[in-house]
């Protein structure tokens, strides 16, 4: 169900094509990384840090290198020293420790034998001696006065000044009154959340195979989100030239974000040139869970004021994000993240703090969905005190076009109004509450990004077109990219092939996300077809004995008058004859990404004897601008609300006051199975985004945001408790029955 | 190192490997026959990524020896598509877009065809708990079960 | 001269002041000229920001873009996503 707002016609766009890459997934032919075998391969195996903080004193690989099958073993003494002012070094000290580890599981060495099981002995016999550190394994542990360090490296530059700290960042937002805001206020709600770290969850765990040639090149097969900043982020680590590495993009099996880091490539770089032999790397899930950066956890205490005519006047709030052991811009990314609202007097301060546990990486619309659960669930109880419909609360209060940022901006084109607006209009909203169950409601939203993209458009002699981009697929972008080629040209889809090209085969193009690829490779591919039209005119009017500016493009056709019309295969047939081969590239630094906002709403029903909380009925709705393959755009919504839901009732990283993660594997770190979930119902809102030639907004992010608030709402609605702490499992929803009750 | 010769049935093909007797069958089917559609997602049995059937009983490969395949008839993905024709469950995965980064998909594809052999007009919750051993953190599983369900009526109808 | 917007960690560098008046005929002669007032600037609103001008954000990078002596800039927290 879709609610469009004078909606152009496409022919294509919009339409539900089997995606091109769909048979060889269906039939087990795709090729994920870890499926790649090279002649001769190696396997390598890491050696990591049995302690979450740690200082190196000595590494001994001796007997590790004397062992059966061993072919090449590797320490931090063999990268380059990094400046730690520059953008890398962060990332270069989490592939491999120098002279500190700084969490459990951190790599210190790593080795490659001609199997597996030789590889894991050798990497037993690597004798490491540590002079064990105190760990921070928490918010207020990295703030306490005295304070063990948790990562050297980490400075308050940021302040002006340079002395270790554990405070990764700190960044005020605000404007008006907070002060006089709430002297005034009818309602004042001050509530303190609490979230936990959470993984991405991506069934497939990080693999690579690498094969560095005696010329000194390296041939790089990854699983990743982006295979150019494989590219780049492994010269830098390795201190290489990026002429000297080429990196093809393998199926991935799930990022969400937190495959746009890497942890293998350079690691497996460096063990191949010094075996002369490919090496291949996999990652277990325990290596996954205990060693790859989650989203992080966080404290926000918040406080919302507002008028008895339902005007949300005030917020003030501290919100404290765990970036693990590097700083990162997780706060910030959360207090701008609040701008749903016009809340004329604003105070958010952000802290972002530096612990002994994995640095943190993206986790779909990073730090938005720990905000919105305070903010979301202030407004709801604002309403609720109010006596009013948590939906026309908020359509009172929601930006529209013009409105400033907490940030200062102004918020484009948007959607917020029209997404709310389809819940209140949908079939479950105005349906009757089930017998026992609660209601609840919630939003979100993700500003999107544009950044850099490529992509070339080649017409065969048959007029079929090759659509090549540089964005791994981890979504069906594949689909959209020749739904938006075929509807530029005018040439059905099923003729048009998409391909995901290697860093030598296509131009540069930024990692898959912030929600872009649709939007910002799309116009790459947009704009080559626009040029590749040009051409055909050109050579429609030279086929025709005309001057060109009398053809026209209709319809995957050229018009010249008096003339029957050239298709495209009739021009591609006289290529050679009308001046070559018909090919196109474009390339843009992409600007004009439209924030995509979200509402869902949910039906729970609370065991109040044992804490289960059971989703009876789920909706969410989605502003994608335009959506160009409804089915990925319904995936999109339907994959984030289940991450979502998993956030919020089950999902945490339990850890040992060693810092030792307790539950790293998938039956304790519990994410939702099938038998957890009702049916997801969908309803795509199309605002068009005036910057983009179909209109498109970036879907992948946002709907992550709203289904841990719109189920804490629910939760309330359906029991009166206020949940307050994520995850909201079991044993938690018990004590909080039991401490409201 | 001695390997142990196993001999088994692939997809109605006999075949044969060499297998240590602490290598999983997972491990094997991957490494030995090539099989890479059988993924591993935990190496602990709890995401059904490398889900085979045996002897048409459905089992995950990373919990099993390979040895233990010795006389066996194993299922995978690859032997759901009768020459040029798909399978229904396939066919109406790729019409429901039933699939987002496809790693979960041969499990999903090898359980989903378990039930129906066993069970051809499941019920919404039927079809959930059978595939509850199959992890997909992609799809939030709403398109995978409308695709199982439209599965079973589309074998069904060809009866 | 242009109006200049900075965010508070930006402003540690420059004593706590985020709106300032600067010259500069493009964003990166504006941010040359605060990182000569106020050293070690520069680098953070070259790598470490995003840039609006009179309200529209700006492809990443972008030092090249006109100013004049109307404009309104906004330097901000890079936004990425996952």
């Amino acid at each position: 169900m879709t609610a469009t707002e004078n909606r152009p016609t496409y022919k294509y766009v919009g339409t539900r094509p089997i995606r091109h890459d769909g048979l060889e997934k269906v039939t087990g032919k795709a090729r994920f990384a870890a499926d790649l075998n090279l002649t001769g391969q190696l396997r390598g195996v890491m050696v990591r840090s049995p302690h979450a903080h740690a200082r190196i004193k000595s590494i001994d690989t001796s007997a590790a290198e004397a062992m059966p099958g061993v072919k090449s073993v590797t320490t931090g003494a063999d990268f380059p020293d990094i400046d730690p002012a520059m953008p890398a070094y962060d990332e270069a000290i989490n592939v491999i420790a120098r002279d500190e580890v700084l969490y459990h599981g951190h790599v210190v060495a790593a080795v490659a034998a001609t199997t597996l099981s030789e590889a894991r002995a050798a990497a037993a016999a690597v004798k490491v001696d540590y002079d064990v550190l105190d760990p921070i394994l928490s918010i207020e542990g990295a703030l306490e006065d005295g304070a063990t360090i948790a990562n050297k490296s980490n400075r308050t530059l940021f302040l002006g000044q340079d002395d270790e700290t554990n405070l990764a960042s700190m960044a005020p937002f605000g404007r008006g009154d907070v002060e006089a805001g709430f002297a005034d206020a009818d309602v004042i709600v001050e509530r303190f959340f609490t979230t936990k770290a959470v993984h991405q969850g991506y069934i497939e765990p990080h693999a690579c195979v690498a094969d560095v040639g005696q010329d000194g090149k390296a041939s790089i097969w990854a699983s990743s989100q982006g295979h150019f900043a494989v590219r780049s982020k492994t010269a830098d680590i390795l201190g290489w030239g990026t002429d000297k590495i080429k990196v093809t993009p393998a199926e991935i099996g799930g990022g969400f974000g937190g495959k746009t880091t890497i942890y293998l490539e350079p690691i497996a770089v460096k063990l191949s040139q010094k075996a002369s032999r490919p090496v291949k790397i996999v990652m277990s899930r325990e290596e996954v869970l205990r060693a790859t950066g989650p989203a992080p956890a966080a404290e926000i205490s918040i406080k919302v004021g507002a008028k008895n005519d339902g005007e949300l006047t005030t917020i003030q709030s501290t919100m404290k994000y765990s970036n693990g052991s590097a700083k990162g811009y997780a706060a910030m990314l959360g207090a701008m993240s609040t701008a749903s609202y016009k809340f004329p007097n604003l105070d958010i301060q952000t802290f972002g703090t530096v612990a002994n546990t994995p640095k943190s990486a993206a986790y779909r619309a990073p730090s938005a969905p720990q905000a919105a659960f305070a903010v979301e669930s202030c407004v709801d109880e604002i309403a609720k005190t109010l006596g009013m419909d948590p939906i026309e609360i908020r359509l009172q209060n929601a930006v529209i076009e013009g409105d400033i940022t907490a940030m200062g901006a102004p918020h484009p084109k948007i959607g917020f109004i029209e997404t709310m607006t389809a819940i209140k209009d949908s079939e479950h909203y105005n349906s009757p509450v089930p017998e026992g169950a609660g209601r609840g409601f919630g939003t979100g939203f993700w500003f999107n990004i544009g950044e850099q993209s490529s992509a070339t458009v080649n017409l065969n002699e048959d007029g079929t077109a090759t659509v090549i981009t540089g964005s791994p697929d981890i979504g069906g972008s594949r689909a959209s990219m020749a739904l938006m080629a075929a509807e530029t040209l005018g040439l059905d889809p099923m003729r048009i092939t998409p391909i995901i090209a290697d860093t030598e085969s296509v131009g540069f193009t930024d990692i898959t996300e912030g929600s872009r690829a649709t939007f910002a490779t799309g116009m790459a591919v947009t704009n080559a077809c626009l040029e590749l039209i040009a051409q055909m005119k050109a050579r429609a009017a030279t086929m025709r004995g005309v001057e060109v500016d009398t053809v026209d493009w209709l319809d995957g056709a050229a018009i010249v008058d008096g003339h029957d019309p050239l298709t495209i295969a009739e021009i591609t047939a006289q290529a050679k004859q009308t001046g070559g081969p018909l090919t196109s590239t474009a390339s843009l630094n992409a600007a004009g990404a439209g924030p995509s906002f979200a509402a869902h709403l949910a039906d729970v029903a609370v065991d109040e004897e044992t804490g289960v909380v059971t989703i009876l009925r789920y909706t969410a709705a989605q502003d994608a601008g335009t959506a160009i393959h409804p089915s990925y755009v319904e995936g999109q919504m339907q994959g984030g609300s289940a991450q979502g839901i998993g956030w919020a009732l089950n999902e945490e990283y339990i850890y040992s006051d060693d810092g030792v993660m307790e539950n790293a594997s998938f039956l304790d770190y519990r994410m939702p199975v099938a038998s957890d979930l009702p049916m997801l119902e969908t309803i795509i809102v199309e605002v068009p985004n005036p910057s983009h030639p179909y209109g498109v907004r970036g879907v992948g992010e946002t709907g992550i945001v709203p289904p841990i608030n719109t189920i804490a709402n629910a939760i309330h609605s359906a029991t009166g408790v206020r949940m307050t702490d994520l995850p909201m499992s079991p044993p938690n929803v018990l004590k909080a029955i039991h401490e409201q009750k | 190192m001695s390997r142990t010769h196993v001999n088994c049935t692939v997809n109605g093909d006999e075949v044969d490997f060499l297998a240590s007797d602490d290598t999983s069958l997972l491990d094997a089917l991957r490494d030995e026959l090539g099989l890479t559609s059988v993924k591993e997602g935990c190496g602990t049995g709890d995401c059904g990524a490398c889900s085979i059937t045996v002897d048409g009983k459905l089992n995950c490969s990373c919990l099993m020896f390979a040895p233990e395949a010795e006389g066996t008839s194993i299922g995978t993905v690859e032997g759901l598509a009768d020459g040029d024709q798909l399978h229904p469950l396939q066919q109406t995965f790729l019409e429901g877009a039933a699939l987002q980064c496809g790693i979960c998909t041969p499990g999903v594809l090898v359980a989903a065809k378990v039930l129906l052999d066993e069970n051809p007009a499941p019920t919404e919750t039927e079809i959930r708990y059978a595939l509850a051993g199959n992890l997909c953190r992609c799809t939030g599983y709403d398109k995978i079960i409308h695709a199982v369900q439209e599965a079973a009526v589309q074998i069904g109808a060809s009866k | 001269m242009a109006r200049v917007h900075l965010q508070a960690n930006h402003a540690s560098f420059t004593d706590g002041v985020r709106e300032l008046e600067v010259d500069g005929a493009t964003v990166g002669a504006v941010i040359d000229e605060l990182d000569r007032r106020h050293p070690g600037l520069g680098p953070m609103l070259r790598e470490g920001s995003s840039v609006a001008i009179d309200g529209e954000l700006q492809p990443r990078g972008t030092i090249y873009a006109a100013v004049t002596a109307d404009s309104d800039l906004h330097f901000l927290a890079p936004i990425t996503g996952g």
